[in-house]
């Protein structure tokens, strides 16, 4: 089973997914910040992670730099997401696989992580 | 030897809302480091307020943080923010971020919330933080430990300077144990009257300064909030004597001028043309303003005849009014008497006479200001004010009221108009004999002689002029004076 971990602040969004990527046969996790997300990923090696732009302690940009410069997670897809638009983050950081604008469409991002990481 | 007067003690340094009108009813802003609450229901614009101050502070190069607890989401709340003009894409993450703290309150209450709090003004250097969602972090505490949290906030805020604003849609008429501990509460709200809403915003306690105290009109548009001070709180100073020393305007018809003994009507005065429909209150008001030159510009405030059918009347009557609005001797302004607030007219008013050192002014419509408020009770107040402030800018005004009996022999005056003004005239209709004529009398000039009496007025395509006196052999003898409506202050308006 293909494991997910889905970063949020705003924990009831985190919530949310979670529950719909467990119902389409996923396993999911959920953090609420970058620095919790990087402990959770060290302990459960996900195949994809959904994170959040903003966040507090270790936003979305600082936690996937951090993902890509540990070896473990050579092969995790990084979708990331936020209000903003794309181009104001890309300036910035765009060490990512895939950008979702929110709010966004559920089959939207299930296509995504199907076509990153299949079923 | 050392001093320890209050002269080394330095003032507290004020934080610039970027709201405008805000930072005037505050005495200059916030005070930086101040924590502060700002209050109201649900929908009453606490958070496009916030947002507007974190954007400010962002483009005055500041940083800022907006915290969220159990609030609408971050994502929701960029959408709505994005249509508004101080948006500013740029200033993420680095300048502003959304954040929420809803988790660290779940799990480790008002100190895990303090933590986040205390951490996101450190690591970001934070001029501003927004904590949005009061209500939930003192759900389940108890008023000691609330008071606590404020305190802390208080003694980082100081420490990091910060200014902490607390966004709370909690009952705005209880005093909560937080209203205590703060140092500032700021109150909107958004009420019903019949059909029409209006906004206001009041600060209720303000530690440091004196606020202009009451409530003041408030609208939020595409450039997000602003705010409109009420003008008998912005202009209390006493009108300048100048009524008798700066010598006369014309009123534009040289046959009324000519009643007068200074040969117009006193500079910098107020005077009110009454008068039913139909009976030349705006004619006389085209006169006026046509008499304005590049050197003594005119202003017409009309809040019925729109510019294009003013410029039509004007030309119908003689008096071209173009080359005048184009030499920027005339500014025609028109005005919806029930889409804004007294308060946002008189301030665009007072804006329009600065802006052209403007030195005659029409009010057409003065009942237009009536429509306009949602507190009758107020108009009194609020036009002695404005006429106040108008005579110390050195404007003379002319206002037309429109009675609502087209032939009466007696006329209601609203709103105790006769004490404010310096100069009345009463425009009337009377049969005779079969015809009808329109009638002026001077009712009152303040320290100037006129001739009184009833005075024939004719108005045609070379406008109007004084046809000489009207003797009454017919059947009607209107009253000379004007008495005050028995109703009270605010009749229900006409035009």
């Amino acid at each position: 089973m293909k494991t997910i971990l889905v970063v949020d602040d705003e924990l009831g969004s985190a919530e949310v997914l979670s529950l719909i990527l467990e119902e389409e046969g996923y396993r999911a996790f959920c953090a609420v910040n970058g620095r919790q997300a990087l402990i959770q990923a060290r302990d459960v090696v996900p195949d994809l992670v959904i994170v959040d732009f903003m966040m507090p302690l270790m936003n979305g940009a600082e936690f996937s730099r951090e993902l890509r410069a540990d070896a473990q997670f050579t092969g995790t897809k990084i979708i990331l997401n936020s209000g903003l638009p794309e181009a104001a983050i890309r300036e910035q950081f765009d060490g990512y696989d895939a950008f979702l604008r929110k709010p966004f469409k559920v089959e939207t991002l299930l296509d995504l992580v199907q076509r990153f990481i299949g079923r | 030897m050392t001093s320890s007067t209050t002269d080394n003690v330095p003032p507290i340094e004020r934080l610039r809302s970027s709201v405008p009108g805000l930072d005037q009813i505050l005495g200059g802003g916030l005070f930086r480091t101040g924590v502060y609450i700002i209050q109201g229901l649900p929908g009453c614009g606490k958070t496009i307020l916030a947002n507007q101050i974190c954007y400010g502070h962002v483009a005055e190069g500041g940083a800022a943080v907006y915290v969220t607890l159990l609030a609408e989401s971050h994502s929701r709340m960029i959408q709505h923010l994005s249509a508004l003009s101080f948006f500013d894409v740029r200033a993420f993450p680095d300048k502003l971020a959304y954040i929420s703290a809803f988790h660290e309150l779940e799990t480790s209450g008002l100190k895990g919330l303090m933590s986040v709090l205390r951490r996101e003004m450190r690591t970001r250097k934070v001029g501003v933080l927004v904590l949005d969602g009061l209500v939930a972090a003192s759900e389940g505490a108890s008023d000691i430990d609330l008071k606590k949290f404020i305190h802390e906030l208080q003694s980082i805020a100081v420490l990091q300077d910060c200014t902490v604003l607390l966004l709370t849609s909690g009952n705005i008429h209880r005093m909560a144990a937080e209203h205590t501990m703060v140092d500032g509460l700021v109150e909107l709200e958004d009420k019903l009257f019949d059909a029409r809403s209006e906004r206001s915003i009041q600060v209720r306690k303000f530690r440091g300064a004196g606020p202009l105290r009451g409530k003041h009109s408030m609208r939020i548009d595409n450039d997000g909030i602003t705010v409109f001070p009420r003008i008998e709180s912005l202009y209390r100073i006493a009108a300048a004597d100048t009524t008798t020393s700066e010598g006369a305007v014309t009123s534009g018809v040289p046959s009324l001028d000519a009643l007068l003994a200074i040969r117009g009507v006193p500079a910098s005065s107020a005077t009110v043309v009454i008068g039913s429909t139909g009976t030349g209150k705006t004619t006389l008001g085209l006169h006026f303003l046509h008499a304005s030159t590049p050197e003594e510009p005119g202003l017409h405030l009309g809040f019925f005849e729109g510019p294009d059918r003013l410029r039509s009347k004007a030309r119908s009557m003689g008096m071209a009014l173009e080359p005048l609005v184009a030499s920027g001797a005339v500014e025609l302004m028109w005005q919806s008497p029930v889409e804004a607030t007294v308060d946002e007219i008189a301030e665009r008013l007072l804006a329009a006479v600065s802006r052209r050192a403007v030195r005659r002014l029409v009010i057409d419509g003065l009942s237009g200001f009536l429509e306009s408020t949602v507190y009758p009770e107020r108009i009194t107040r609020f036009f002695s004010c404005l006429v106040n402030e108008l005579r110390n800018r050195r404007v003379t005004v002319l206002m037309t009221l429109e009675t609502r009996d087209v032939v009466s022999s007696v006329v209601s005056m609203p709103w105790g108009v006769s004490g404010l003004v310096d100069n009345l005239f009463f425009l009337r209709f009377v049969h005779d004999e079969g015809h009808v004529e329109r009638l002026l009398t001077i009712i009152k000039m303040r320290d100037t002689e006129y001739e009184a009496g009833l005075r024939r007025l004719k108005i045609d395509s070379q406008g109007m002029h004084i046809a000489g006196t009207y003797r009454a052999d017919g059947d009607v003898i209107p009253s000379a004076q004007p008495v005050a409506s028995p109703e009270g202050p605010a009749p229900s308006p006409s035009k």
